[in-house]
């Protein structure tokens, strides 16, 4: 018999630089996830499920959800594995949580995620990103950081659809002014239009603030059947409602469009269609904005709006507070960083805390909301529609 | 004393930005070994006639074992650039510049460009595919002998 699942609690570490090891970010991140359920033990979690891409690269650490459970005091006894699927880690190790308690196989699952990146040279981190799309022939090509990829995209995008400069500074100064809104992102600071359009190029067309930063940080949420949430929290109940993964293509020889992404849609369909909702049924989302042009494209994709009007759909206001749904309500991977484990996960805590009613700024009324992941060169995407109605 | 001392003059596969490319460790050298002789070739299922790329030991389509090498074009047309001058990672100089190149209609992928100045290069352009060696693989031989495994690559240039 297929059970109920709740998203009950979550929290996070700061995300930054950080002066830390990613076992003490695991530690910071549990630890304010177990405050946000006071009725609910470490001793109660009876699955453990671990999201972190890089920890044999920055940290030389395989076999990582023992040792995470040892340090936040968890005795699993039905799950207790890592998940890798480099930025979509996170939402991917919700899933297979999700799955196993839909199930009965577990009860109680936590997902925490995170990596450390800042490593005392800085090469290492730039150069282990040979290694995340097809190693033997992207990689091969000085093509692992994915500014040069997402350049590519916005230009077709701009060509193809008349995507401006200026609509892609919007998405900037709307997820950084967002980004005040969650105290342990990356970045506290709001940016102006003008900031935004004059700052360097890192690949033209993007600039500085088009680009997610690299980032040190982890987060955690727990989730639960119907039965014992109910026992643990008294706060209102989120479901996980429906979810897709789907990728289509890995290496870039084989990417059927750069500019509409058919794993997305794949995905998206998927996950709509398990939680019986629709595009205008979402009030709030969190999107992968690793670059501004991510969201833009991901507004189209997703269903928010037409195929090529993403860029409007940002300059009217329509992703903002009081729009059609409200994109990156914490700040997105713009403002709040981008710990590749870590961030579906963030996505996961803003979305449960905008359906409880008790997020830093509210959208008023929230009651379906979505999470998205790409992972890659945009070669997989992970989506989740969470809901207070199941 | 810089770094890791013990690791001096040591080979590590996983620090290493391009592939295994000796028959000791992949099945499909043969791309290599083409690639030395200048043909870029690539995997044709002889079963259901799908062509792969990167080439295959097994079909992806109908998941057959019998499968042929065949060429590709070698020069190609740019449909979008992507000029990076800061931030390029270590082994590459600036500008580094990357393109999306359709080969005669055959194939598509992401290449880097050598040689090639930042604002040189644009859509429309033709490019073609140069073979450039790379360093060779040091591995352990018989009695503490070191065998070298001479490698080479593929990457664009503009056609002038
Ligand atoms: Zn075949």
């Amino acid at each position: 018999m297929e059970r109920n699942v709740c998203i009950i609690g979550g929290g996070m570490s700061h995300w930054g630089v950080r002066q830390a090891s990613a076992r003490d970010m695991f530690q910071e991140a549990g630890k304010a996830c177990f405050n946000d359920i006071p009725g609910l033990s470490n001793k109660d979690v009876d699955g453990l499920i671990v999201a972190s891409a890089f920890t044999e690269r920055s940290c030389f650490q395989t076999h990582l959800a023992p040792l995470v459970a040892e340090y936040l005091g968890i005795k699993p006894k039905n799950i207790c594995a890592r998940v890798e699927l480099l930025c979509a880690s996170g939402s991917s190790g919700i899933i297979l949580a999700y799955g196993l308690i839909k199930s009965g196989i577990a009860d109680v699952v936590m997902i925490t995620g995170g990596e450390k990146l800042f490593t005392p040279q800085k090469w290492e981190v730039f150069y282990s990103e040979l290694g995340t799309g097809d190693h033997d022939w992207d990689g091969s090509q000085g093509l692992g950081l994915p500014p040069p990829f997402f350049s590519m995209v916005a230009q077709r995008h701009m060509k193809l659809y008349g995507t401006t400069e200026e609509q892609l500074a919007m998405v900037s100064v709307k997820n950084r002014r967002n980004g005040l809104n969650n105290p342990k992102g990356q970045f506290q600071k709001a940016i102006t239009l003008e900031e935004a359009l004059n700052a360097k190029h890192v690949v033209a067309p993007l600039k500085l603030f088009d680009c997610c930063p690299v980032t040190d940080g982890a987060s955690a949420v727990i989730l639960a059947c119907e039965e014992k949430a109910k026992e643990y929290t008294d706060k209102p109940l989120v479901y996980i409602k429906g979810v897709g993964q789907a990728t289509v293509n890995n290496m870039s020889a084989n990417m059927p469009s750069m500019t509409t992404w058919e794993a997305l849609k794949i995905a998206g369909n998927q996950a709509y269609s398990k939680a019986g909702v629709k595009p205008s049924d979402i009030d709030v989302a969190q999107t992968h904005d690793c670059f501004t042009i991510s969201e833009i494209i991901e507004s189209e994709d997703l269903g928010f709006c037409e195929k090529g009007e993403g860029g409007l759909f940002v300059q009217e206001g329509r992703s903002d507070y009081g729009g059609d749904v409200a994109i990156n309500t914490d700040g997105g991977l713009l403002s709040c960083g981008h710990p590749f484990g870590g961030t579906g996960i963030r996505q996961g805590i803003e979305i449960m805390k905008q359906l409880r009613g008790d997020a830093a700024r509210q959208v008023e009324g929230a009651r379906t909301g979505l999470t998205h992941n790409l992972s890659g060169l945009s070669a997989a995407h992970t989506v989740l529609v969470y809901g207070r109605d199941i | 004393m810089e770094g890791i001392s013990i690791l001096n003059g040591k080979y590590a596969v996983s620090m290493d930005m391009y592939p295994l490319q000796d028959k000791n460790y992949n099945m499909v050298y043969k791309f290599y070994d083409n690639l030395k002789e200048g043909r870029f070739t690539t995997t044709k299922c002889t079963d259901c006639g799908a062509r792969s790329f990167p080439p295959r030991i097994i079909c992806p389509e109908c998941l057959s074992e019998n499968m042929e090498w065949v060429d590709l074009p070698s020069e190609g047309t740019v449909l979008v650039v992507a000029e990076q001058e800061a931030g390029v990672p270590l082994g590459f100089q600036a500008p580094l510049i990357h393109a999306h190149v359709d080969l005669g209609g055959e194939l598509t992928y992401l290449g880097r460009v050598q040689n090639c100045k930042a604002g040189e290069l644009k859509e429309g352009d033709k490019v073609k595919l140069v073979v450039i060696p790379i360093e060779p693989v040091p591995a352990d031989g018989k009695k503490g002998a070191v065998i070298q495994h001479e490698r080479v690559f593929f990457v664009f240039e503009k056609v002038k």
